[in-house]
């Protein structure tokens, strides 16, 4: 039996339909959905549980959300973001939660390779591009991380409610002045984009996680769901609540 | 075997009667699914406050492990009246001692009725069972 997923690409989309359609698929879903989508404009966003304090470089980009997932805090820019959001007992989410993320990195890993970078997961040890002081994800490395070249370059997380998971992570392009000194594209062997990558990305989501993926698009009532939710995710309330 | 003197929900929280209210925690498969065994991936865990209300099902707090973050869903409806004051300060309480101190809430309900939750052995079923 094919594991099929339906996809969604969305490139140059709002911090609110970003993070407001993650919620929606999250909530409730009819199939597992992939999501491939880029930023615009840039938004830092704020791990769940994260205290504002932590954050120094809070108001340096143009837009703040606090996501629903935990971890430290990106600035989504240069990058491209990727989420799943299916039942718990899917076969790639079912059992603990490490395991999930070595199954999604290395398919990750693999593409990442496949434009000459050295990526692989962290393990143990640590990177150049950690930094204790830094309230940024990237800044932070733990063992079910991708790095190449000694410094983190892709990391995601994931929300768990109501027997659903959503999972959304960040591959680093470019970096920028909020995430210095981590890793990027700029040692491939190939120029890419975040655009142009997605289908190498896609390819290998396929061949290495065993996904038939179906293009499509939200639905109006994900759409309207999305907004509904997506909204708040700017606010003071929201963005401040701890 | 899990503890046979409370039930289960197929979220893996677990609750006990105890006289007029009902204690909550969460199962050590929960826990495991969480950390997979390193109790230091327990992060935090964000409780109600004493005297919110919560409706069954509905989403009475959040734990994060490294991660992930799960919402914590409440069994039964009522009056949250007591938090386990032990988890703030040592998370790994968890999984330390799950069916004791490890409890999150204590929910007062009006009639505090936990029949509707499977039992020990039906539990065992549920996590047993490929989906």
């Amino acid at each position: 039996m094919q594991d099929s997923w339906r996809l969604i690409t969305t490139w140059g989309t709002t911090p609110e339909f970003n993070m407001g359609l993650d919620e929606a698929l999250l909530l409730e879903g009819d199939q597992p959905t992939l999501r491939l989508y880029t930023w615009s404009p840039d938004a830092l966003s704020l791990g769940w549980f994260q205290k504002t304090s932590e954050v120094s470089g809070i108001g340096s980009a143009s837009s703040t959300v606090r996501r629903l997932t935990g971890g430290g805090a990106i600035h989504h820019e240069g990058e491209l973001t990727f989420s799943l959001c299916c039942p718990q007992t899917h076969p790639l989410y079912r059992g603990p939660v490490g395991p999930s993320y070595a199954r999604i990195h290395g398919a990750v890993i693999l593409a990442l390779r496949q434009i000459g970078l050295p990526a692989r997961l962290r393990g143990e040890g640590s990177l150049t591009s950690d930094d204790p002081a830094s309230g940024m994800c990237f800044h932070h490395s733990t063992p079910l991380d991708v790095e190449w070249n000694g410094r983190k370059g892709v990391g995601s997380a994931q929300r768990r409610k109501g027997g659903r998971v959503l999972h959304h992570g960040s591959i680093k392009v470019t970096s920028t002045p909020l995430e210095g000194n981590i890793a990027t594209f700029e040692q491939a062997t190939e120029s890419h984009t975040a655009q142009s990558f997605a289908p190498l990305l896609l390819d290998h989501m396929r061949q290495h996680l065993g996904m038939h993926l179906i293009p499509g698009v939200p639905s109006p009532e994900e759409r309207e769901r999305a907004a509904e939710l997506g909204a708040r995710y700017t606010t003071d309330e929201w963005v401040h609540q701890r | 075997m899990r503890p046979d003197d409370r039930r289960y929900a197929t979220s893996h929280e677990w609750a006990k009667i105890d006289g007029d209210s009902v204690i909550v925690g969460i199962t050590d498969f929960a826990v495991d699914e969480l950390c997979n065994g390193n109790e230091g991936d327990l992060v935090y865990c964000d409780l109600p406050e004493v005297g919110r209300l919560v409706e069954a099902g509905e989403t009475f707090g959040e734990i994060e492990s490294v991660k992930a973050v799960s919402d914590l869903q409440a069994p039964i409806s009522g009056e949250i009246v007591e938090i386990n004051p032990v988890i703030e300060d040592h998370l790994q309480v968890l999984a330390e001692d799950t069916w004791g101190k490890g409890w999150m809430v204590r929910i007062k309900a009006t009639a505090p009725n936990i029949d509707h939750m499977l039992d020990a052995a039906s539990y065992e079923e549920h996590i047993a069972a490929p989906h």
